[in-house]
């Protein structure tokens, strides 16, 4: 036990630190294709699928795509049979209204309600590649974060494909989207998608939050030791998009931090991530009563939001309702 | 020995006291924020008049987060180490810890079980965990000397440290089984084995406080007892001690020491092993002696641990057992070369 909490410890900042270091993986084009490039040109026209009139092909040309960690996916259809690993991307799938393709999800996928229909495969650091060939999908798509590079080897000699995700910050996940929307062919309805994000975030960002206002991210709570989302996450790059100054960003990603600290910094506005479990006080009541904590202008101005439903952690188009619920709640006196 | 006074004198009363008073009042000008020394005092000296705090003066930051964070480290670091001493004098073992035994894993698993299942008591917010972690540290310490009996009936090291390990993994995997179960609860409970004293209150430093002077009182109580097991259990028998119920006291003061501190601030390893062996010295293998200085020593060392942990990577705080292992590890190699070494010259 005290073994493993060493390990999860450990593991847990290994995971932050690729997770949020700095993003200069983010957009494909400068990652080179790893060796194992499988000699597709002797299979498929190595033509991008906008135009595939050059091939001599009788047959419609298969899709190949390149997805976030560089890797070159070739697949002959669009795919139809679909196990999403990481719960943003299973939210992507579901946002394109592809959600009957999917055939299985990742344990921890959990929104929108229907993916509880769906079968439920073991993921991240327990994937079980054998649950994953039994349900046959052409495609797994997952989260590069979530998944050991060698399983993934594993995965693709079982004879599946898989599409890597890979986002850092909301660009990347109009990366993803798009990416998504072309394996399993609904480019149209990505397009769309992102545009509605796109629109949704400028509205947001030209109608920045009056005055100079800092908000503190709490993604643990006291009685776990606080948590917070520094630098690098999405919940920073919404808040300085518009206009609120986050009071950890000195911190490069997660990080535990001291109640000290932010006592010190004295934020105007505090989110919570916790989910409530229906017993004892709700999270928002929890931080109003903290001792010591009475002074904070936003516990004194009952400035206190909960978004419990991972809208503001996960890679995925939700990001932008978080960003509108969190700007509807600063903006609201 | 000349027989007239085994246990501490006055004036190490008063140097002991000293030395944790000092090193608790450096934990309290210092940390993650800082704050002037000139500012701390005036904030100690308008709490202690009973006056009032002028807003400039960041009297929540010292009164609210430090000095009981201070204190609930202090106790914890009292207890664990008491803990330790009594369980290598009960064991005659010179690695018994809560720790190393496997007893601190079981009081998680306790405690785990609490949070899955939702046990609690409605007026009690932290009772349910803790009154847990306190039955799984008993029932795991029972569970573990039982089977470490049955192989060896002398407790050897070796035995102790294997059945020992052998439980926390099984404790381990245990616990993976019920976040199976209750996938809901995966983050808290995670946080939670992480253990934190970042949000420590008066509340838990009084449950410390008195958890301490109860069972720690009782082990005190049981110093000459336990100088009897230090030097055999056969030793102890036959010189009259009532050996059964003398081990079920120290198991269960033990254990309830143990419990309530793993519920307050997770588990904090190698605490238990390491300073009483630093205690013995200075105050030597006289259990009268060396449960008072191994309680001092404890606080003292762990409220020191604390203070790197929240000052070295400031704004960010090292969870304190990454401190207390790295500094523990190595201690432990040590001792178990000492010993080993001891044992083969014999």
């Amino acid at each position: 036990m005290k073994n493993t909490k060493k390990l999860l410890a450990v593991l847990l900042a290994a995971m932050m630190c690729i997770a949020f270091a700095a993003c200069q993986n983010t957009d494909n084009g400068d990652v080179t294709p790893p060796a194992d490039t499988t000699a597709p040109e002797t299979t498929a026209p190595v033509a991008d699928t906008a135009a595939p009139e050059q091939s001599a092909d009788p047959e419609p040309a298969g899709i190949t795509v390149t997805d976030m960690m560089g890797r070159e996916v070739t697949l002959d259809a669009p795919a139809s049979k679909v196990v999403a690993l990481s719960a943003g991307e299973c939210e992507i799938v579901y946002a394109l209204g592809a959600g009957e393709l999917v055939v299985g999800r990742g344990e921890y996928c959990d929104y929108p309600a229907e993916v509880f229909d769906v079968a439920s495969v073991k993921s991240g650091s327990e994937t079980n590649i054998e649950e994953i060939v039994a349900l046959e999908p052409d495609v797994l798509i997952t989260s590069a974060m979530d998944q050991d590079q060698d399983v993934i080897a594993k995965i693709e000699e079982a004879g599946i494909k898989v599409v890597e995700c890979y986002a850092q910050d909301i660009e990347g996940v109009y990366t993803s989207i798009a990416l998504i929307g072309k394996v399993i062919g609904r480019d149209s309805e990505a397009e769309s998608l992102i545009a509605q994000m796109k629109e949704g975030f400028e509205q947001i960002a030209a109608n920045k939050v009056e005055g100079e206002k800092t908000v503190y991210f709490e993604v643990s709570p006291l009685q776990w030791g606080l948590w917070t989302a520094g630098k690098g996450t999405f919940m920073d790059e919404i808040a300085t998009m518009m206009g609120l100054t986050n009071c950890f960003s000195d911190v490069e990603g997660w990080g535990e931090i001291s109640q000290e600290q932010v006592i010190e910094r004295n934020p105007d506005y505090i989110v919570t991530i916790s989910m409530y479990y229906g017993e004892g006080p709700t999270p928002v009541e929890e931080i109003l009563g903290r001792e010591g904590w009475g002074e904070l202008t936003a516990v004194k101005n009952n400035a206190v939001l909960n978004l419990a439903n991972n809208e503001l952690s996960r890679p995925a188009p939700r990001l932008l309702d978080g960003a509108k619920a969190l700007y509807d709640f600063v903006t609201a006196e | 020995m000349n027989g007239t006074q085994e246990g501490f004198r006055a004036y190490e009363y008063i140097l002991f006291a000293a030395a944790a008073i000092l090193t608790a009042v450096i934990c309290v000008c210092l940390g993650s924020v800082n704050v002037p020394l000139k500012s701390t005092a005036e904030i100690f000296r308008r709490a202690i008049l009973g006056l009032d705090m002028p807003k400039e003066l960041p009297a929540s930051i010292i009164l609210t987060v430090r000095l009981p964070r201070v204190l609930c480290v202090a106790l914890t670091g009292a207890s664990l180490s008491l803990c330790g001493a009594a369980m290598q004098g009960l064991l005659k073992n010179p690695l018994a810890d809560g720790s190393t035994l496997g007893v601190s894993s079981g009081a998680s698993l306790g405690a785990v079980i609490a949070i899955a299942f939702g046990i609690s008591f409605p007026s009690l917010p932290f009772a349910g965990t803790m009154v847990m972690a306190i039955l799984f540290a008993f029932i795991s310490l029972l569970i573990i000397l039982g089977l470490a009996y049955r192989l060896d009936f002398s407790l050897s090291t070796n035995t102790i440290i294997l059945i020992g390990v052998i439980y926390s993994m099984f404790v381990s995997s245990a616990m993976s089984v019920i976040i199976t179960f209750a996938s809901n609860k995966l983050k808290q409970i995670t946080f939670w084995t992480m253990g934190s004293l970042n949000g420590s209150t008066y509340a838990n430093a009084l449950a410390l406080a008195a958890a301490f002077a109860i069972f720690g009182g009782i082990l005190f109580i049981k110093a000459r007892e336990l100088n009897a097991f230090a030097v055999g259990e056969d030793n102890a028998r036959n010189i009259g001690v009532d050996v059964k119920r003398t081990k079920l006291t120290v198991l269960i003061c033990v254990s309830a020491l143990i419990g309530v501190c793993v519920s307050i601030g997770g588990t904090i390893a190698f605490v238990g092993l390491v300073t009483p062996h630093a205690a013995r010295f200075i105050a030597g293998p006289n259990h009268k002696r060396l449960l008072s200085a191994s309680a001092f020593a404890g606080a003292i060392f762990l409220m020191l641990c604390d203070l790197a942990a929240r000052t070295l990577l400031s704004p960010l705080e090292l969870p304190i057992g990454v401190v207390t292992s790295l500094i523990g590890a190595v201690a432990f190699i040590i001792i178990f070369y000492r010993a080993r070494g001891k044992s083969r010259g014999a």
